[in-house]
C-alpha cells in the first residue's frame, strides 16, 4: 500500500454543511436547554439576559465544533470560560458568606469547606478503613457536599474517563488557558521522566493522608488554593503551606504553561489527573492513531499538550494513558490518522459518527456541570459593572 | 463476532451519554444513595466526635463530645477532645467549668473561658490534658478542642 | 500503622536501592518464577530477622531517652531532620549504591555463586541491619513507641510496608524491561523526606523556643 500524503483538510475533513452541522447539533440544543434551565426560563429579564448568553455560547461552539470538525479549540473556549468564572463565582460566593476569600478556623470546625474532586484520592484509604471522610465539609446538602462530588466523578469517569480533565475539572482551564498565549514554546525539552511526578505526588498524598487523616494535598500542595480559598495565615506552619502553593501556582499554572505550551499542572503535577488516568482503561472512548493512514509527521507528539504522545506510542496506535482526549492532536494531524474512536469498533471507518457519540458525552458534561456556574459568574461580573460591587 | 463487538461498542458509547445526564438529573438522589449506603460520616478530627454529656447552666449548656483518638486502624496516642458552649447569646462574660471526660467522678481539667476578650485558660487535672489546640466563636457558641495525648 | 505506611512510603527507595542487588541475582540463569519466589522468601526472612533486632533496640533507645517532652522532641526532631535529609539527598543523587548488601562485589560473586539460603539469609539480614535513610527513619519513629511490644509491632509493620516494593522483584524475569516504579518511588520518597524535614525542623525549633 502507498501511503500518500492527503490535500489538508480534504479527506480529513469531517467538515459539515451548516445545514447538515445544525441538524446534528440539535439535539444538544434540546439537551442543554433543558439542562441548563432546569424545565423553566428565567423570569427576571437579567437572569434570562444570562441564561439566553449562555446557552447560545455553549449551541455556537458546538455548532461550530461539529461544523468546522475542529474540537480543541471550541472546547478550549467553553472550558477556559469555566475556569475563569468558576473563580469569578466561587470569590464572591466565599466574600457573600464570610467577608474575605480565607478559609476561618470556624468553617473548618463546623465542617463546612466546599468539597473538591482532588481530595478524592486521599479520602479513599481512609473511608475504607475507618468508614469516615477526612475532610471538614458536608457528607450531603449545602454548597459542594462531599457525596454530590463523588456522584460527579463517578459519572465522569464512566462516561468521559480522563476526558474530565479537559472537559469538566474547574481548575484545569487555567493551565490550558496560559499553555495557548505564545505562539511557540520558549522551552521544548522536557524530561518524560517528569511525566511520573504525578504518581509520585500521588503516592506521598495517599499515604500521608491515610497516615495523618489529613488531606495532605490540600494542605501543603494544591496550587488552585490561590485563586479560591485558603487558610488564613496564624502560624508559621501554615505560612510555610501558603508560601508552597502560592509558588507551585505561579510555577505550574503560570510561568511553566507559557513557556512550555503544555499543560504542566494537569501533566506533571496534578494527582488526581494521575489516578484518573485509570479510569481510561474502563472508559468506552479514546484516541486513536491509524498506523496504516499515518504518515510519522510527528506534529501530534509536539503538539499534545500532555505529554500524551510519544514516539513510541504513535508506533502502538494510541496515546498514553494520561490523554486527557482534548482533541489537539486530533485537529492537527494533516493525514487524519489520529481520531476519536470507541472501544470496540475497528480504528478505520466511521470517523464522524464515533467523534460525534464522543462530543456529545463530553460537551454536554461540560455544558451541564459549568451552566450553573458560568451563569452566576457572568452575573457577579454584570451587578459589578452596574452596581459596583460583586455580591 | 467483530459484528457483536462493533454493536456493544456503540452501544456503551450511547449509554455514556446517557450516563452524563442520569449524573446530573439524579445528582440528589445518587448523593444520598451513596451516603446511606456508604454509611460515610465526617472523620471525628474535623467533626470533633459524637455527643457524649451536655451540663445544663440554665441559661447556657456545656456540650462534651467524646476524646477522639481515632487512628486509621487503632487507635493513637495524640488526640483531642472537644467543649462547646452554647447558645452565644446567652453565656456569660466569665465561664468557668470543670470537666470530667473518664466519667471517673474526678475533674480532669479546668477551663475558664473569658468570652469578651475570647481567651481560654486551661488548668489540666490529668497529666494527659496537655494544652488548649483550638478556640474559636462560631455561630452557635463557643468551641475549644484541648489536646490529649495517652499516658502509658 | 504508621510502619507499615512509613514502609509503604519508602518502600520504593528500599526496592531501589537493593533491587539492583537482588535481581541480578534472581534472574541469575533464567529461574522459574517459582524458584525466584523461594530466593526472596528467604531474602525476606533474613530482612524480617534484622529488622526485628532492630526492634529491640530501638525499645531501648526510647527507654534510654529523657522522659521529658521538650528533650524528647528536640532529640527526635533532630533524628528527623538529619535522616529525612539523608532520605531526600538519596533519593535523588545516590540510588543504587547504598545498599550494604552490594557492598564487597568480591564476596558477593563467590556467594553468589554457591547460591545458598544460608547466603540469601545473611544478603536479606545485611539489609534489615543496614543504615539506609528509610531504615533510619523508622528507627527514629519507633523510638517514639512506649513499648517493646508496640516497637517490634511497628517494624512489623515496617516489614510488610516495604516487602510489598520486593514482591513483584521475581515476576522481573517476565518483565525485564524498564519499569518506572523506582523513579515514582524516588520522587515520592523526596517528598516524603521533605515533608518529615519539615516535622523535624518545627519540633527542633519548637524544643528550643521553649
Ligand atoms: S493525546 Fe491527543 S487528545 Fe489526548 S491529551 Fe494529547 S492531544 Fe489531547
Ligand atoms: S500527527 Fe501524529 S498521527 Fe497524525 S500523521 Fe502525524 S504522527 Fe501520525
Amino acid at each position: 500500500m502507498t501511503k500518500e500524503h492527503p490535500s489538508q483538510g480534504k479527506t480529513v475533513g469531517v467538515r459539515q454543511s451548516p445545514g447538515k452541522s445544525f441538524l446534528l447539533a440539535l439535539p444538544m440544543m434540546l439537551l442543554t436547554l433543558m439542562m441548563m434551565s432546569g424545565g423553566k426560563i428565567p423570569a427576571d429579564p437579567q437572569r434570562l439576559f444570562v441564561f439566553a448568553v449562555t446557552y447560545l455560547f455553549f449551541n455556537l461552539l458546538f455548532f461550530l465544533m461539529i461544523h468546522t470538525g475542529k474540537t480543541d479549540r471550541y472546547r478550549a473556549t467553553a472550558f477556559i470560560t469555566y475556569a475563569l468564572l468558576f473563580i469569578v463565582s466561587f470569590i464572591s460566593h466565599m466574600f457573600e458568606a464570610r467577608g474575605s476569600m480565607s478559609l476561618s478556623e470556624e468553617k473548618i470546625i463546623l465542617c463546612e469547606v466546599p468539597f473538591c474532586h482532588l481530595v478524592i484520592p486521599m479520602t479513599l484509604i481512609p473511608a475504607a478503613l475507618t468508614k469516615t471522610i477526612i475532610f471538614p465539609g458536608m457528607i450531603t446538602g449545602g454548597f459542594a457536599s462531599i457525596a454530590s462530588m463523588f456522584t460527579i466523578w463517578i459519572g465522569a469517569s464512566l462516561s468521559l474517563g480522563r476526558g474530565w480533565c479537559s472537559w469538566g475539572c474547574f481548575f484545569g482551564g487555567l493551565d490550558d488557558a496560559f499553555s495557548r498565549i505564545l505562539k511557540k514554546p520558549l522551552l521544548r525539552k522536557i524530561d518524560p521522566r517528569w511525566t511520573y511526578l504525578p504518581w509520585a505526588v500521588l503516592l506521598a498524598v495517599v499515604l500521608t493522608a491515610a497516615a495523618f487523616l489529613s488531606p495532605t494535598y490540600c494542605t501543603w500542595l494544591c496550587p488552585f488554593k490561590t485563586v479560591t480559598e485558603f487558610q488564613a495565615v496564624t502560624s508559621f506552619k501554615i505560612l510555610v503551606q501558603t508560601i508552597i502553593f502560592v509558588s507551585l501556582f505561579i510555577a505550574l499554572v503560570i510561568v511553566l504553561p507559557l513557556l512550555t505550551k503544555r499543560r504542566t499542572q494537569c501533566s506533571l503535577f496534578c494527582p488526581f489527573g494521575a489516578m484518573q488516568g485509570l479510569t481510561n482503561r474502563i472508559n468506552v472512548f479514546d484516541v486513536r492513531i491509524d498506523p496504516h493512514i499515518c504518515t510519522n509527521c510527528k506534529r501530534c507528539v509536539k503538539a499534545c499538550p500532555t505529554l500524551s504522545v510519544t514516539e513510541e506510542s504513535v508506533r502502538a496506535g494510541r496515546p498514553l494513558m494520561s490523554c486527557m482526549k482534548c482533541g489537539t492532536c486530533v485537529d492537527v494531524c494533516p493525514s487524519g490518522a489520529a481520531a476519536f474512536h470507541v472501544r470496540g469498533t475497528p480504528v478505520e471507518g466511521n470517523r464522524n459518527i464515533k467523534r460525534l457519540l464522543f462530543l456529545y458525552a463530553a460537551f454536554l458534561f461540560l455544558a451541564i456541570f459549568s451552566g450553573g456556574t458560568i451563569q452566576d459568574g457572568l452575573s457577579r461580573i454584570i451587578r459589578l459593572i452596574t452596581t459596583g460591587s460583586m455580591i | 463476532m467483530k459484528r457483536a463487538r462493533n454493536i456493544a461498542g456503540y452501544a456503551w458509547a450511547v449509554a455514556c451519554v446517557v450516563a452524563v445526564l442520569a449524573t446530573f438529573i439524579g445528582n440528589d438522589y445518587f448523593s444520598a444513595k451513596l451516603a446511606s449506603a456508604t454509611g460515610v460520616t465526617i472523620s471525628p478530627w474535623y467533626s470533633g466526635g459524637e455527643i457524649v454529656r451536655s451540663i445544663d447552666h440554665g441559661a447556657y449548656r456545656t456540650v462534651i463530645r467524646r476524646p477522639v483518638f481515632d487512628g486509621l486502624i487503632g487507635e493513637r496516642k495524640e488526640g483531642f477532645i472537644q467543649i462547646e458552649w452554647q447558645p452565644v447569646t446567652a453565656l456569660p462574660p466569665v465561664i468557668e467549668d470543670g470537666i470530667d471526660f473518664t466519667g471517673d467522678g474526678k475533674e480532669d481539667f479546668a477551663f475558664r473561658l473569658d468570652t469578651i476578650a475570647g481567651r481560654g485558660t486551661l488548668t489540666p487535672r490529668n497529666p494527659s490534658v496537655i494544652a488548649v489546640e483550638t478556640l474559636v466563636k462560631v455561630n452557635q457558641g463557643w468551641v475549644a478542642r484541648i489536646q490529649l495525648r495517652k499516658v502509658s | 500503622m504508621q510502619g507499615f505506611f512509613l514502609g509503604l512510603s519508602s518502600g520504593a527507595v528500599c526496592a531501589a536501592y537493593c533491587a539492583p542487588v537482588l535481581i541480578p541475582y534472581l534472574l541469575g540463569e533464567g529461574r522459574s518464577v517459582l524458584q525466584n519466589f523461594s530466593a526472596l522468601l528467604q531474602f525476606l526472612m533474613g530482612r524480617l530477622l534484622g529488622y526485628l533486632s532492630f526492634a529491640v533496640f530501638a525499645w531501648g533507645i526510647h527507654t534510654s531517652l529523657p522522659q521529658d517532652i521538650v528533650h524528647r522532641n528536640l532529640l527526635i526532631g533532630a533524628a528527623y531532620v538529619i535522616l529525612s535529609g539523608l532520605l531526600i539527598f538519596y533519593s535523588f543523587f545516590k540510588a543504587g549504591r547504598a545498599c550494604p548488601s552490594a557492598g564487597d562485589q568480591g564476596i558477593d560473586h563467590r556467594l553468589r555463586e554457591s547460591r545458598s539460603s544460608l547466603f540469601l539469609l545473611s544478603m536479606g539480614l545485611a539489609t534489615g541491619l543496614n543504615l539506609c535513610p528509610p531504615f533510619l527513619l523508622a528507627v527514629a519513629t519507633a523510638a517514639e513507641q512506649a513499648s517493646l511490644l508496640q516497637s517490634v509491632l511497628f517494624f512489623l509493620t515496617f516489614f510488610l510496608g516495604t516487602s510489598v516494593f520486593l514482591i513483584p522483584a521475581p515476576f522481573l524475569g517476565l518483565l525485564r524491561g524498564f519499569s518506572p516504579l523506582p523513579v515514582i518511588g524516588k520522587m515520592a520518597a523526596g517528598l516524603i523526606g521533605a515533608y518529615y524535614l519539615f516535622i523535624g525542623a518545627t519540633m527542633l525549633a519548637g524544643g528550643f523556643y521553649r
